[in-house]
């Protein structure tokens, strides 16, 4: 099983280790984990270093997880990667935006590790 | 005729729901519940208050406070290394604990779920403070224990469409 290098994208440096966390305890083979502490951070990130995976929270300062979708697909950048919006909006069009607009999945906060895996790792065939 | 907003008013502004909320969270990110008490947090002792606000289809904020011992031990549960004093990380803990709550409290009605914005969090340190709206829809004062601590939290309507 290939390792993979995965993009965490959340204001709050606790949920970045906590969704860290979940991702190891769901069992995935990580080599790197790379931060952002905003969308704009995260499109700098894209721009140099390739990921297989990437997690990003909706609510933030500056660009918000729903901008850095739309300027991640407008920028042509981690093309094929699947996104995973990790999120306390749960509501059905804060869930249909975010697929609109390029996620893969979708997990609210407060989550588990198990949930975390369940919708994760189909999305990445390691299911 | 009334806004989905106004109708979840007149049905009545159900307690239970913050109740659910929090404990959802807590034994989510925590791994231990919270059960409702009558004690509130000592108004003498530094406290720590997160506070979101909401805006959209309600305007008004959820608040969380607690002293630094509980502040301390939740950011413990949270990130699993113990911290010794109120630093950054405990502020955004205790920010993203309010921000959880406001978001399963908002999810349990169908009309503030999509029609409610949360803020990002803000963290307030100091002792003997109280958060006031200028006028008020509604408010939910709830106290609970998390394990040995004691946590309030409250949802403030300052009006809904």
């Amino acid at each position: 099983m290939s390792e993979i290098a995965a993009l965490i994208v959340d204001d709050s440096s606790v949920m970045r280790k906590i969704v860290e966390r979940a991702l190891r305890q769901a069992g995935l083979p990580l080599s790197k984990v790379y931060e952002a502490s905003s969308g704009v951070e995260a499109l700098d990130i894209l721009k140099n270093e390739r990921v297989q995976l990437i997690l990003s929270d909706i609510n933030m300062p500056m660009m918000d997880g729903l901008e850095f979708l739309r300027q991640m697909r407008f920028l042509d950048l981690a093309p094929d990667v699947p996104v995973v919006m990790i999120t306390t909006e749960s509501s059905e069009d804060h869930v249909k935006e975010a697929i609109v607009s390029g996620a893969q999945g979708y997990i609210r906060k407060p989550f588990t590790a198990e949930q975390v895996k369940d919708r994760v790792l189909p999305l990445l065939d390691l299911a | 005729m009334a806004t989905p907003a106004r109708e979840f008013l007149q049905e009545g502004v159900d307690a239970a729901h913050l109740d659910d909320a929090v404990d959802e969270v807590f034994r989510l990110m925590m791994g231990a519940p919270c059960t409702l008490i009558d004690e509130s947090v000592t108004e003498s002792r530094e406290t720590i208050t997160a506070v979101i606000g909401l805006a959209g289809a309600m305007s008004g904020a959820c608040t969380l406070r607690c002293d630094l011992q509980t502040a301390l031990r939740m950011a413990e549960c949270m990130v699993g290394i113990r911290p010794t004093e109120l630093d950054a990380m405990v502020k955004d803990a205790i920010g993203e604990v309010c921000n959880m709550v406001a978001g399963a409290w908002k999810g349990k009605h169908g009309s503030l779920a999509g029609g409610c914005m949360l803020s990002t969090p803000a963290v307030v340190t100091g002792t003997n403070y109280q958060l006031h709206m200028q006028q008020q829809e509604f408010r939910i004062d709830r106290n609970y224990r998390f394990e040995k601590h004691a946590i309030s939290v409250s949802i403030i309507c300052e009006s809904i469409q």
